[in-house]
């Protein structure tokens, strides 16, 4: 069994992360790190860098857990991408962040935490980013 | 830390492997993997026999305009020479290429995108004059933004509309052009 | 004195402010859709060819000039930030461009190409004013016969140095001959291939067919194509390259304008082959080699320096004698002709004003591009971070609508959808559409040229043998083409005589 944590190089995704190896800590359970950019932009600012896997790694390797990075693209659907990854790795656990908005802005915006945690057919960590 | 990389075939799900820093040599095998399959003897027959007919027709054609003679050449005699070089032309391309298909690209379900792409644009081109630019302009812009490029309902309908209105901003009261609009 | 003042009194045109500002739009809007996935110059300036209608000629040119060079540039960028070349003639930057994007020195780069591009245009500018006048003066001898043939070699070297597959491509080029054939014919007036339709009797136009071929055709390719990698947010200082890195780059930029020149003004593909060249030159004239690949500044002002000079120095076939070098060429031969803008020979006596606007301009062109590139980074990183689902519709309804505005004519934007589709079909077939617009371009040229030399010659080919221009420009012409059957027999044998050798060593042992 396995932990999957939606990783986004932002204080929100770190924030999942941190829970995320806590947990899988816990559970002594190996951890997907999954991050998945949108195709068609050249440059997507949700997208991991270099930099940014230095820096899970390190704090990955320094709680001493086993863990995987996992590099997707999706077309339309973050949901449906994160989701199948779930489902084919059979995790116990998806742990995502989710950012404080108002309604009318998630109206607008749309909210892929929100969906996640309507569709998912196992637990569901979400995670705030003052959350410590 | 174990560090894994999953390699899928469904266009979906194409996990892209961290870039880093490559040697030229990296880079062009990189650039050849990513490359789309070559388009394959079939299709090399094809445009092959394609143009065949193209330079028999350019032929006939050009025969019927009058060739006159070298002395005095007449309308068809220059096409009637350039039709003879692509029929010749396709034919060694037939033969020399046979294994075929080193170049060119092989059609996708993607292909398909283009396709619609290029209705849309019939389709702009007939509405333009009747109904104005306006709405086949932003059928147009619905269209591949939605579907062709799987933007949401939400960012499609909006995007589309201010894309009109910036042409419209632009093209009718700004620059003050004939296009063809309704408002 | 009398040789410069025309030359400076080209530079009173360009610094006329009107033109000076057409010149930095253009910049501004070439390197702005240069930056934009999957379209280069050609396609960009066929994108934009609209604009420069109902301008005056000398002011369209100018401003012709600015997208070329912004066009170019913006194919840099993508190079150096996100390992992506705009075109071919940038993709060697990428080698250590991208490196020193990652090291965090993009700003320098970016900088030192824009330096590069600056100095190599210079020196081909410098080369261009006291060259172009002699080549011209020598073409002005030219009758029919020389310029049909000099228009077949144009077409022909072009067709044979670029892209993949030579037979291919001439085929290609005889479509753009053919297709230019249709309409009225100038001699006898009768109507060819216009199906009796009354848009079709003056012809096909040159804007719609570039505007088809290398615009949407361009444009529906990359529909299907989406699937590229995505990069994180690029951190670009905006740091000019310091004394260090400029002292340090200077030799390499010295060689690669020279290199560039004399490349650029053969035709077909000059600006990447001296990029490629340029590379090689400074990898083998480094003390210490390995730092390529890794980060050299070298590798990246010389082959910027080299494909800019190139290009700036295969405007000399086109003004001097009319023949495009290459497809982008192509394209601005097909811009100047719809100005009323004949370039040849004449040009240069008849309309020295204008000759030398359009030089000096580049010149402007470029030090406009070399104050505008680093300040506008972060602009180009903004526009990267846009989907390409968003920007398709727009840069198709650019093309569409302004194709309209040309003529105020539907069939127009008709021929532009049909050209597109055409363009489309030929990538997807491994056709590549830059001879087939060279030759339309070169077309009507070369056959009035060519039934002039007939009548002259009262129909005897072997005419065009006893002229020593014309004699030796197809010698070289026949030999270019027969140059590919001639290397695969002589690789055959090759090959053959190292077999039998093999197989002789293996019964000896």
């Amino acid at each position: 069994m396995s932990i999957i944590v939606g990783y986004v190089p932002t204080p929100v995704g770190k924030a999942a992360l941190d829970a995320a190896i806590a947990e899988s800590k816990l559970r002594n359970e190996e951890l997907l790190i999954v991050n998945s950019s949108r195709e068609g932009a050249l440059v997507d600012k949700n997208t991991a860098s270099s930099d940014d896997w230095k820096e899970v790694e390190a704090v990955v390797s320094a709680a001493g857990i086993d863990s995987q990075i996992i590099e997707s693209t999706y077309r339309d659907d973050l949901t449906e991408e994160f989701l199948r990854i779930a489902t084919e790795r059979k995790v116990s656990l998806i742990v995502i962040g989710l950012r404080q908005r108002t309604q009318v802005g998630k109206f607008i915006m749309g909210s892929h935490a929100q969906r996640i945690l309507l569709q998912a057919d196992r637990p569901v960590l979400a995670v705030k980013a003052n959350a410590h | 830390m174990q560090k894994h990389k999953d390699k899928q075939d469904t266009p979906e799900t194409d996990e892209i492997i961290a870039t880093e820093a490559l040697t030229p040599e990296e880079l062009a095998e990189i650039w050849e993997s990513d490359a789309p399959a070559k388009a394959g003897p079939v299709a090399h027959l094809a445009s092959s026999l394609v143009l065949v007919a193209f330079s028999l027709a350019g032929v006939i054609m050009s025969v019927n305009l009058d060739l006159g003679t070298p002395q005095t050449p007449k309308a068809g005699m220059w096409p009637f020479i350039v039709s003879i070089i692509i029929g010749v032309m396709a034919v060694v391309q037939l033969i020399v290429g046979r294994g075929g298909g080193r170049d060119g690209e092989r059609f996708t379900k993607y292909s398909w995108f283009a396709l619609i792409g290029f209705a849309t644009l019939i389709l702009l081109v007939i509405l333009m004059p009747v109904i104005g630019f306006e709405v086949p302009s932003l059928l147009l812009c619905f269209v591949w933004m939605r579907w062709l490029g799987a933007e949401t309902w939400r960012s499609a309908t909006l995007y589309s509309t201010l894309v009109v209105v910036i042409f419209y901003l632009i093209f009718i009261v700004g620059l003050g052009t004939s296009i063809p609009h309704v408002i | 004195m009398d040789f410069f003042a025309p030359v400076l009194d080209g530079f009173g045109t360009v610094m006329d402010p009107t033109n000076l500002l057409y010149c930095l739009v253009g910049v501004v809007i070439g390197m702005l859709v240069g930056v934009l996935p999957g379209l280069g110059p050609a396609a960009t300036i066929a994108i934009l060819l609209p604009l420069t209608y109902g301008i005056e000629p000398v002011t369209a040119i100018i401003m012709l000039a600015g997208i070329f060079y912004g066009a170019q540039y913006g194919g840099t960028i993508t190079s150096v930030l996100l390992r992506l070349p705009g075109e071919a003639s940038s993709v060697v930057t990428v080698f250590d461009g991208y490196v020193m994007a990652k090291q965090g020195r993009a700003g320098t780069a970016l900088g030192i190409a824009a330096i590069g591009s600056f100095a190599g245009a210079t020196v081909s500018i410098i080369g261009l004013t006291f060259l172009a006048p002699l080549v011209a003066s020598f073409a002005l001898d030219f009758g029919p016969p020389e310029y049909a043939a000099l228009a077949l070699l144009g077409i022909l070297l072009v067709a044979t140095i670029s892209g993949a597959s030579k037979i291919k491509a001439i085929i290609a080029a005889a479509v753009g001959l053919l297709l230019a054939t249709v309409g009225r014919d100038i001699f006898t007036g009768a109507e060819r291939f216009t199906f009796g339709n009354l848009s079709m009797a003056d012809g096909i136009d040159f804007a719609p067919l570039a505007m088809g071929l290398f615009g949407i055709g361009e444009i529906l390719y990359n529909l299907e194509d989406r699937h590229r990698a995505v990069s994180a947010p690029i951190k670009v200082k905006r740091v000019w390259p310091s004394g260090k890195d400029i002292k340090q780059a200077a030799p390499a930029m010295g060689r690669g304008s020279l290199l560039g020149f004399f490349l650029g003004i053969l035709p077909g593909g000059g600006a990447t082959i001296s990029s490629l060249v340029s590379y090689a030159v400074e990898k083998k004239v480094a003390k210490d080699p390995s730092r390529f690949g890794k980060g050299a500044i070298e590798g990246v002002a010389g082959p910027e320096t080299a494909n800019n000079a190139a290009a700036t120095s295969s405007f000399i076939p086109l003004l001097t004698l009319g023949i495009p070098a290459n497809g982008t060429m192509a394209i601005i031969f097909g811009a100047l002709l719809i100005q009323g803008i004949t370039p040849g020979p004449q040009l240069i006596g008849n309309d020295p004003e204008l000759f030398w606007g359009v030089v000096n301009s580049m010149y402007i062109g470029n030090i406009l591009l070399l104050l505008m590139a680093i300040p506008l980074v972060g602009v180009f990183i903004r526009i990267l971070r846009i989907r390409a689902a968003i920007l398709a519709p727009i840069t198709v309804l650019i093309t569409m609508l302004g194709a309209y505005t040309i003529r105020n004519s539907i069939f127009d934007v008709f021929l532009v959808v049909v050209f597109g589709a055409l363009g489309y079909v030929m990538k997807k077939f491994g056709f590549e559409p830059g001879p087939l617009v060279l030759a339309f371009v070169l077309g009507s040229l070369l056959e009035s040229n060519l039934r002039r030399s007939l009548l002259v010659l009262e129909g005897d080919l072997g005419g065009f043998f006893t002229r020593p221009i014309s004699a030796s420009l197809l010698i070289v012409f026949v030999i270019v083409a027969l140059w590919p059957m001639l290397k695969s027999f002589i690789d055959k044998r090759k090959t053959n005589t190292l077999a039998v050798q093999v197989e002789t060593e293996k019964e000896k042992v």
